[in-house]
């Protein structure tokens, strides 16, 4: 077998698919071909190397806004009957929260999300207007309310699941505890208020998915 | 400190990856059914769920983040607007993934028709490069992701489909719309010109 042959059987040979008289003409070929050789162990490692290649990559920015924007725009594109369900479905509520002003107690601006179809979307969230004071309370309230329905969810939930969920929440609790401790010494500060709502946010928001999907189970 | 910890937290990975493997058989399953009666939270969690394995073949197929992205949202859309078809014979992403390489090969072929750039799949001389764009560089330093952006577009996803992502030449054939003599073809071009980027 020459190189020019073996070159034309090199992806058979590296896939495993050649024939067991061609397999055997190619190991010899290559038992004397240095040249061949070392083509072949290029590919091996480039093979290698695309085995290895992560199989998730994370874009730059959310993409699911887009998404939702979009099926919602066809949803109200379509019969009339079906403008009030899509109306009803539309889930990607998000709380906006800006600083207002620098004064004590502190306003917030706050957008309420759009309704969830799910009992857990029963729980409210901070109106337009409401102060920091009045905001963290109302976050604690429906994140309370949330946990209270986990709790009833336990048992449909693995205990895998639960310590990560409860995990999760460890975490966020103590960005609330740091946020509030750096806020006491920076009264005031839009950046610090700002991560504490998100902080918040992430908390209702979690609780809210994993009450969701404890009922789907 | 806490920007870190509150960027950590988050649920883009998706809650499913939480689960035992049973669970997460049984979640996924009555995902799919809630979103197939119109429950776009339900859909959401499972974009959720898959949106960066989908990102990440709509990455490699077009070699531009941008376009990745909005291809990304175009393969949600098309699955939400296809899910009836979908009879939970398989897992979702089984379902998920040929959608995702017709949406980023279609999104290929207008745009090819649009700059009208054609390469015909059969005519693998098209895809020749002069020797000075190869990619240089060290063995030790040979980055495959470059290298793969900078192979031809054919050639690159059916390296892609078949050393990467698994696929048979059958069923690159039927996804590319090519025989499957020209998917084996393309993908012997493709390794030869990853190894000739190997070459230092």
């Amino acid at each position: 077998m020459t190189c020019d042959e073996v070159d034309g059987r090199r992806d058979d040979y590296a896939d495993g698919s050649l024939s067991e008289g061609e397999f055997q003409e190619v190991e010899l070929h290559l038992s004397t071909c240095a040249a061949c050789r070392e083509q072949e162990r290029r590919l091996r490692l480039i093979l290698a190397e695309a085995r290895a290649l992560p199989r998730e990559l994370s874009p730059s920015r959310d993409l699911w806004a887009g998404v939702a924007q979009r099926i919602e725009a066809g949803r109200r594109g379509r019969a009339t009957w079906w403008l009030g369900l899509a109306a009803a479905a539309v889930l990607v509520g998000a709380v906006s929260v800006s600083l207002l002003r620098r004064s004590d107690p502190v306003p917030v601006s706050v957008s309420a999300p759009g309704p969830v179809t799910v009992p857990v979307s029963r729980v409210s969230l901070p109106r337009e207007g409401t102060t920091l004071g009045a905001a963290e309370q109302e976050y604690e309230r429906a994140a309370n309310e949330l946990l209270a329905a986990l709790q009833d969810r336990r048992q449909s939930l693995s205990p895998q699941t639960l310590a990560n969920v409860e995990s999760n929440l460890a975490v966020i609790d103590q960005a609330l505890t740091e946020v509030r401790a750096a806020l006491g010494r920076d009264p005031g500060n839009k950046d610090l208020t700002r991560m504490l709502v998100s902080a918040h946010r992430k908390k209702v928001d979690t609780l809210r998915r994993v009450v969701r999907l404890s009922t789907s189970l | 400190m806490i920007e870190t910890q509150i960027a950590g937290i988050g649920l883009e990975g998706g809650l499913i990856q939480a689960l035992s493997d049973a669970d997460r058989r049984i979640a996924e399953g009555r995902l799919v059914r809630q979103a197939q009666s119109g429950d776009l939270f339900a859909f959401e969690q499972l974009y959720r769920e898959n949106h960066r394995k989908v990102f990440a073949l709509c990455m490699r197929l077009s070699s531009d983040a941008a376009l990745a992205e909005e291809l990304t949202q175009d393969v949600f859309v098309r699955a939400w607007q296809k899910l009836g078809s979908f009879r939970g014979e398989s897992a979702f992403s089984s379902w998920l993934y040929p959608l995702t390489v017709n949406v980023a090969l279609s999104e290929r072929r207008s745009r090819r028709r649009r700059t009208s750039r054609f390469f015909a799949t059969d005519d693998l001389t098209a895809f020749d490069r002069p020797p000075e764009t190869r990619a240089p560089g060290p063995e030790a330093g040979f980055d495959l992701e470059k290298a793969l952006a900078s192979l031809p577009p054919g050639a690159r996803a059916v390296f892609v489909l078949h050393d990467v992502e698994g696929y048979k030449h059958e069923e690159i054939a039927g996804l590319l719309d090519m025989a499957v003599g020209t998917s084996k073809a393309q993908l012997h071009r493709a390794r030869k010109l990853l190894r000739e980027a190997l070459e230092s």
